[in-house]
């Protein structure tokens, strides 16, 4: 009480508001010693004023001691609200009789010493206050003695937290959604420093007090935070270490954010106010404030959201050129070719796929920013196939669904761990727990091995058919077994040519077999730690994983160490892809966000935060503009690269989404979860009229349309079988494959 | 290990049950019952180690008794050994910047199969042939082998000399195996232990293993050895165990 009436006091004369402060002291004096120690902040709570130097606002901050008083208080209050029309506060307070502002004998300016501001507040006498007298004139001594014994007194930890929670819950609607972000990181970071100071019993009681006051969808932050009760084992936890010592940040709107920061400056306990400075980054926007509904979508990462910043760098999310081709072509599947690959977009401009466009798309990279491996004439040939394939492609659309071939992995004893497939959809690979690696053929024609040395110099190599000729037809078998791994295999991942494949282990090595030989070429060591994901990049040569140690790299085939370390998440990268025109990396982490890395300088160029659990799955649509990320929480976002925002939810699996996969020519999404069900979701429908204009992408709000229902275009039920991996053939079939498992 | 049938919560021993009760509040409702097994033998393993280790703490202290400064040096050693934890953050940062500074190297056209230097693969065969003709030597029971040069640690595809059967001179590469001895290979490299001069008159045991040979004994790929062994050394030579560090410079584990 004391602390908020020299608060007043204080204001008040900086304000030179002598007629308030007259007021003020002889309400005061009205009331006599009648302190309780019950919490101030009910009557500070939200009586703020939102602009600036209104003097009746100097009596809104009164703290009071009673029940009683809190109405009194309420009604001057209302009577300062309706008195100034600049006060943007305070409708929460309910009308009273105005004017009685009950003090317990503060406040003559005249009385002198420093005052104490972590007195405690139990000891209510009269002779206490006047000691509290205006610090006015060392406003910095008493910042930092408060910092210093409220650093030492964490039985106070409670009642600031428990003030801040009534300041914000008797705050304006308006503003009380966005300063209900403060509570989460507030409360671990108050929780960790008295964990940090040793003072366990506090540390307790404050997390029993207030851990279930926090949003649903942090109870496994606090789960993990309820076991970190000691010093010591904070230390080993590179998580939460990293959580302390990265800024939480938060989007707040101006007004909500003066409003905010003129409480805790002005209540003097400038505890809450150290950790505001110290452990938050207040990423203040123009413009009105956000809804729940709105913070909720975008909330959920454990750093807090993303600073605009971080989402204004250029990105080329286009796609490369296809390089024209010698080869002719029939003009039927050359037109095919044009109409087919034109991505689905509104955008007339889009036409990345070959002859007809001839200007350069201005958001696709140069050719060359990144060195890409040149075209070999298998590869030409492969494309050809391709477009050719590409001519006889079913359109999907809502009227037209995919067919769905699900390859179900029996006797795997829950062991599969991976699954990836051919872009031809020829082969079929699996990562099991035994640290063994499978490969199957999906078509009749059998798995063989290249002969050994001494035959190869028998055969004639001018023959036409020299590619079948190398193979050993004795090693014909429909599954190849790899040998190598010392821990189940996490990731798996073809290339482009299908020479080779990846795997990756909970060993720390990345492994790359040779599917020619059918043996073990490299072993990529550096992670240290499992690495939960790989992926070779769309062109081959490259590729990336990430792992339990936080960081993605990136790895070329013909080096031992990686080009590349992508650092920055707070926790372990769960899943690492591609761009389509490989320039770009995302990465899904169970820090619940996801970032984007530029491959040519190692930048992080986006993050998106949203996802309410680790992210498990990403797919980048066909045209390279959108994203979308599967997590453990069931839902799908989708992300407009270009602007950085969110433009989509699909809500619907009831379980973590493992796979992601958009159709080949984007029109439909699919998702496969461990609730068993493959969801198709119209993709062109969620993409078209977005809204990214200026002032979204300025203020990053985002209005995100209840459109579940509609997007969703069918729900696929297996018996009892996880989803694990979705693939589109060429011609836009549906293969999808999980392991049984019998409960 | 009992039978993986739960017990019933009143009749599992108080263990079991606060490991059980453990779990539920790590948020942890779905395991097999055998994790509490599992779990609880961890944890007599871990706590027995954590006091033995005490116990000899406090004996080198020339202490009388296990104290708590004792149990604490003992849990943080451990804990340095056993469980690393990754690297911090800004380590990582620091590191990536590093490594990011570089520009991506330029792609060599038509370069055939892209993959590290040889030293860096796992393509090198793994097992030795014996040698067919006997070696006439003097002394019975030594196993001498031809000499390989190791060479430098390019990568050079150079045919290694096989030098006659008489050449001791040996050259252990110092880090012997290490590119190639990822978990899945199964090869002993026993590195002859610095005995030199003591070792010229005994004839027996060679410590000499498996090794790379040169491949051109073998098959037409051409790959570099990596290792070498050893003939026990004849007494015409005094360090029959000469090893050559090379500098091998070149290796991250990062």
């Amino acid at each position: 009480d004391r602390q908020t009436l020299v608060a007043v006091l204080q204001f008040l004369r900086r304000s030179n508001l002598r007629e308030s402060e007259e007021i003020l002291r002889r309400e005061a004096r009205l009331l006599g010693d009648d302190l309780g120690a019950a919490a101030l902040s009910p009557a500070s709570a939200g009586l703020l004023v939102g602009s600036g130097s209104d003097a009746d606002s100097g009596e809104a901050l009164l703290g009071r001691g009673t029940g009683a008083a809190a109405v009194t208080i309420g009604g001057s209050v209302a009577t300062v609200a309706t008195s100034s029309p600049g006060v943007a506060a305070v409708a929460a307070v309910p009308p009273g009789k105005g004017g009685a502002c009950g003090y317990c004998g503060v406040g003559t300016p005249g009385r002198g010493g420093a005052r104490v501001p972590g007195f405690p507040r139990g000891a209510g006498t009269r002779g206490s206050v006047s000691g509290a007298v205006v610090v006015e004139d060392q406003p910095d001594v008493s910042a930092v003695l408060s910092a210093y014994n409220q650093q030492g007194d964490p039985a106070l930890y409670e009642e600031y937290y428990s003030g801040l929670k009534h300041f914000i819950e008797c705050s304006l609607d308006c503003h009380r959604a966005e300063l209900s972000q403060l509570f989460y990181p507030l409360f671990v970071h108050m929780y960790l420093e008295l964990v940090y100071n040793q003072h366990e019993s506090e540390a307790k009681s404050f997390f029993e007090r207030f851990h279930g006051d926090q949003e649903c969808y942090y109870q496994d932050d606090l789960r993990v935070l309820s076991s970190l009760t000691k010093k010591e084992h904070m230390k080993g936890n590179e998580t939460m270490l990293d959580f302390r010592t990265s800024k939480f940040v938060l989007r707040i709107s101006r007004d909500s954010y003066q409003l905010l920061k003129r409480h805790l400056q002005e209540k003097q306990n400038n505890q809450i106010w150290n950790i505001v400075q110290e452990h938050l980054y207040i990423d203040i926007f123009d413009g009105m404030p956000r809804s729940k509904q709105q913070i909720d979508a975008m909330v959920g990462s454990l750093a807090g959201e993303a600073k605009r910043e971080a989402n204004k760098a250029k990105v080329f999310f286009g796609l490369l050129k296809e390089p024209e081709f010698d080869v002719p072509l029939d003009d039927e599947d050359e037109e095919g070719e044009n109409e087919e690959g034109k991505p689905k977009k509104k955008k007339p401009k889009k036409d990345n796929v070959g002859s007809k466009s001839k200007k350069q798309d201005p958001n696709a990279p140069p050719q060359n920013r990144i060195p890409l491996p040149e075209l070999k004439d298998s590869d030409k040939l492969d494309k050809v196939m391709n477009m050719k394939e590409a001519a006889r492609r079913v359109r999907l659309g809502p009227e037209c669904l995919p067919s769905i071939c699900f390859y179900t992995f029996l006797n795997a004893y829950q062991g599969l761990t991976a699954v990836d497939i051919t872009d031809d959809s020829s082969m079929i690979v699996g990562g099991f727990a035994d640290s063994t690696v499978r490969v199957w053929s999906v078509t009749p024609k059998k798995l063989r091995s290249v002969k050994t040395a001494a035959d190869l110099s028998l055969i004639d190599k001018e023959s036409d058919d020299v590619l079948e000729r190398i193979m050993d037809e004795k090693t014909a078998s429909e599954l190849k077994i790899l040998y190598g791994h010392s821990g189940p295999v996490y990731g798996t991942s073809f290339s482009p040519d299908r020479n080779y494949l990846l795997s990756c282990s909970e060993d720390g090595t990345v492994r790359l077999w040779s599917l020619q030989t059918f043996t073990c070429l490299v072993g990529y060591k550096g992670h240290n730690y499992p690495v939960w994901d790989t992926q070779f990049s769309p062109y081959g040569y490259y590729f990336v994983s990430g792992g339990h140690d936080r960081v993605a790299r990136l790895w070329a085939t013909d080096h031992y160490q990686p080009l590349r370390i992508f650092a920055g998440h707070l926790a372990d990268v769960t899943c690492t892809r591609f761009h389509p025109n490989s320039n770009y990396i995302a990465t899904g982490s169970a820090d619940r966000t996801i970032r984007l890395w530029d491959v040519l300088n190692g930048n992080c160029v986006r993050i998106f935060t949203g996802h309410k659990g680790p992210i498990h799955s990403l797919a980048f649509s066909p045209n390279g503009r959108f994203l979308a990320t599967g997590a453990t929480d069931g839902r799908v976002l989708l992300w407009d690269i270009g602007h950085g925002l969110m433009v989509g939810e699909l809500k619907g699996h009831t379980d973590t989404v493992y796979a992601l996969r958009f159709s080949r020519d984007g029109e439909i999404l699919a998702s496969g979860s461990m609730d068993n069900t493959v969801r198709l979701w119209d993709a062109v429908k969620a993409f078209e009229d977005l809204e990214t204009d200026d002032f979204t992408t300025a203020t990053g709000h985002i209005n995100l349309p209840e459109n579940s229902q509609d997007l969703l275009l069918g729900t696929y039920m297996t018996k009892s079988t996880p989803v694990v991996h979705l693939h589109f053939t060429r011609r836009n079939l549906l293969l999808a494959a999980g392991a049984y498992s019998s409960q | 290990m009992e039978a993986a049938k739960m017990a019933s919560p009143k009749s599992a021993p108080k263990d079991a049950q606060v490991m059980a009760q453990i779990l539920k509040d790590m948020g942890i409702t779905e395991y097999e019952p055998r994790v509490i097994n599992q779990m609880l033998e961890f944890a007599y393993r871990y706590v027995t180690t954590i006091l033995e280790d005490a116990k000899i703490y406090s004996s080198h202290a020339k202490k009388s008794s296990v104290d708590a400064d004792d149990v604490r040096l003992a849990i943080q050693c451990r804990t340095d050994q056993s469980f690393t934890s990754p690297p911090p953050r800004d380590f990582l940062l620091d590191i990536a910047r590093q490594k990011n500074q570089t520009p991506l190297p330029l792609i060599k056209p038509y370069s055939g199969p892209r993959l590290p230097p040889d030293r860096y693969c796992l393509t090198a065969p793994n097992y030795r042939l014996k040698a067919l003709q006997k070696k006439v030597s003097s002394t019975a029971g030594r196993i001498t082998v031809p000499r390989l040069s190791v060479g430098a640690v390019s990568s050079r595809p150079s045919t290694p000399t096989l030098g006659t059967p008489s050449a001791q001179a040996v050259s252990v590469s110092a880090k012997v195996g290490a590119p190639v001895s990822l978990a899945g290979q199964r090869f002993t490299v026993q590195i002859p232990s610095s005995q030199p001069a003591g070792k010229s008159a005994a004839p027996t045991t060679p410590t000499v293993q498996n090794v790379l040979i040169n491949p051109s004994l073998i098959g037409p790929k051409n790959i570099l050895i990596t290792t070498n062994m050893v003939s026990q050394g004849t007494a015409s030579d005094p360090n029959p165990l000469k090893r050559k560090h090379e500098d091998e410079d070149d290796y991250d584990t990062l």
